[in-house]
């Protein structure tokens, strides 16, 4: 029999010994992970909105003249040394009219006899489509403000400003929601190994009496935190997983959900969460045992 | 590391023992013998007289106050808690309060012992069923702990005591809750235990079971009773 198997039948034997405190720990685990995902789900499909809302966004700098191309490169370069930009689009006096004389089709001879120029030329910068940008969009527009021969900026300044403020928002709640995940499953997880130990004072006395090493009598409290660490963000996720099912059944004629389709997590991420917890639970309970079997 | 200091053929060896408890209640006093490899000694005294606590200082279940223990060669005061599983392994102790886990069976606790050393479950089953059929407890094998008599009790830790085959086996009143058949049985497993060379130290004040082929070291009061010279640093009432 190898130090393995023997653990494993010795984590099967505490964790029926004790099946009451067990049953509740999973529960708090997985009931942790599923308020830490279902915050998560909501950022991570926020972060997709902003991204889909994010294709339209582009800041419109007027200028007083059109720009000469030395003075174009020269634009191009003070842009781009402030931010990393997707495009950047000199549109002249000309180009300008020719566009609004193209909006308004057939009333195009309102035009008539008005000047050509009478536009501003402008610059239209496409900003990269990330949240980060989304967040540094008026500083962007504040910086492009300071540029010489800028008349004015122009940029979606409201909608992008309550939703960073939403995302914002968002985030805290998931790093908040994180710090639970972790407290729980660390803490309850070592406080239940705390208590299995401590009801089974007199069996570890005797294993010690009769040469078990140390790693003999740690292991089985090592496996018994990881599986209660990995049962319980599965039944999290899976419980997450049939809400998500729900919710979109319940709202599939939703117009919101047609604009913005809402996605389950990705696999890799699902993996990540459950191998996490599956560590931290670990991690828990082998301090505890650790600290408990000291003494 | 430890290094080998006594004779090769000596395998416990107590210089000038000493135990106080806290306050200050002397459980031994200045105990000095050597026990040689395969020796069958017995250790009597009324009780109080300190024959545990002699059996607790030789598998460091409890540290001397004084004077220096040595196990096979080594200096157990040396031994670091982490590794003292070495030490427990070479010793199969029966203590007198049995330490048995009362839920489990008998033969989950007699396998205890077996299972901490990885011994194979073919094995661990083989050696079960033979020891408790020596002892007479064979119908017993799936019974609780808990639902054993006293004597039953006593003969599954000795059975886990015994079951490793250990260097060194320590019975602290093997025979204390036995009658005389049951007695005769446990003897008889060890002195086939003492023919394959096992060393045993087993602590009695049933005069019944000891006889003049072995070696009886007596205690008082923490003191071995009536010194005598028998050699240059040891000093006992032997009956031999």
């Amino acid at each position: 029999m190898s130090l393995f198997s023997s653990a494993f039948r010795h984590t099967g034997r505490n964790m029926l010994q004790t099946w009451k405190s067990q049953v509740m720990t999973l529960f708090t685990v997985s009931l942790s992970i599923l308020i830490f995902s279902f915050f998560y789900l909501s950022y991570f499909n926020a972060l997709h909105i902003g991204q889909e809302l994010g294709d339209d966004l582009r800041l419109i700098v007027y200028l007083d003249e059109d720009p000469s191309p030395p003075l174009q490169e020269e634009y191009r370069r003070k842009i781009k040394n402030f931010d990393t930009v997707d495009q950047i689009v000199f549109v002249s006096r000309q180009a300008a009219f020719d566009r609004f004389e193209k909006q308004l089709g057939d009333d195009k001879d309102i035009l008539f006899d008005i000047q050509q120029d009478f536009l501003p030329p402008s610059i239209e910068v496409y900003p990269i489509k990330t949240l980060d940008s989304l967040s540094r969009i008026k500083r962007f527009s504040d910086y492009l403000y300071t540029l010489p021969g800028v008349l004015k900026v122009q940029y979606g300044k409201d909608w992008i400003e309550r939703f960073y403020s939403f995302i914002q928002l968002m985030r805290i709640i998931v790093i908040l929601s994180g710090f639970l995940l972790i407290m729980t499953t660390t803490f309850m997880v070592a406080h239940t190994i705390r208590l299995t130990l401590l009801s089974r004072q007199k069996e570890l006395e005797l294993l010690r009496l009769v040469g078990a090493t140390d790693n003999y009598i740690r292991m089985p409290f090592l496996f018994e935190g990881a599986l209660l660490g990995l049962i319980g963000a599965s039944m999290g996720i899976g419980a997450l997983y049939t809400l998500y099912n729900w919710i979109i059944l319940q709202f599939s004629g939703s117009s919101l959900f047609q604009l913005f389709p809402f996605s389950f997590l990705p696999l890799p991420i699902v993996v990540i969460l459950i191998v996490t917890s599956t560590l931290l639970c670990a991690f828990g309970s082998f301090s505890s045992a650790r600290q408990t079997l000291r003494h | 590391m430890e290094q080998q200091k006594q004779p090769p053929n000596i395998i416990i060896d107590l210089i000038k023992v000493t135990k106080i408890y806290a306050p200050d209640v002397q459980a031994l006093a200045d105990i000095t013998f050597s026990v040689n490899k395969g020796e069958m000694i017995f250790l009597t005294g009324r009780s109080g007289a300190g024959k545990t606590t002699l059996l607790k200082l030789i598998s460091k279940v409890e540290s001397p106050t004084k004077g220096m223990v040595e196990v096979d060669g080594i200096d157990i005061a040396k031994i670091p808690k982490r590794n003292l599983y070495s030490l427990r392994r070479k010793i199969g102790m029966a203590y007198q309060d049995f330490k048995l886990l009362p839920e489990r069976t008998v033969a989950a606790n007699i396998a205890v012992s077996m299972e901490v050393v990885y011994r194979r479950n073919s094995f661990i089953i083989k050696r079960t069923r033979e020891l408790l059929e020596q002892l007479g407890l064979q119908a017993k094998i799936n019974t609780p702990a808990a639902e054993l008599s006293r004597g039953e009790q006593q003969r599954v830790s000795i059975a886990r005591a015994v079951a490793n085959y250990p260097k060194i086996i320590l019975a602290d009143e093997p025979t204390g809750n036995l009658d005389a058949e049951t007695t005769e049985r446990v003897m008889s497993l060890f002195d086939d235990l003492h023919q394959q060379g096992t060393t045993l130290l087993i602590a009695t004040h049933d005069t019944s079971i000891y006889n003049q082929q072995h070696r009886v070291i007596q205690l008082a009061f923490g003191q071995q009773n009536t010194p005598q010279a028998t050699d240059s640093d040891v000093s006992l009432q032997v009956t031999n």
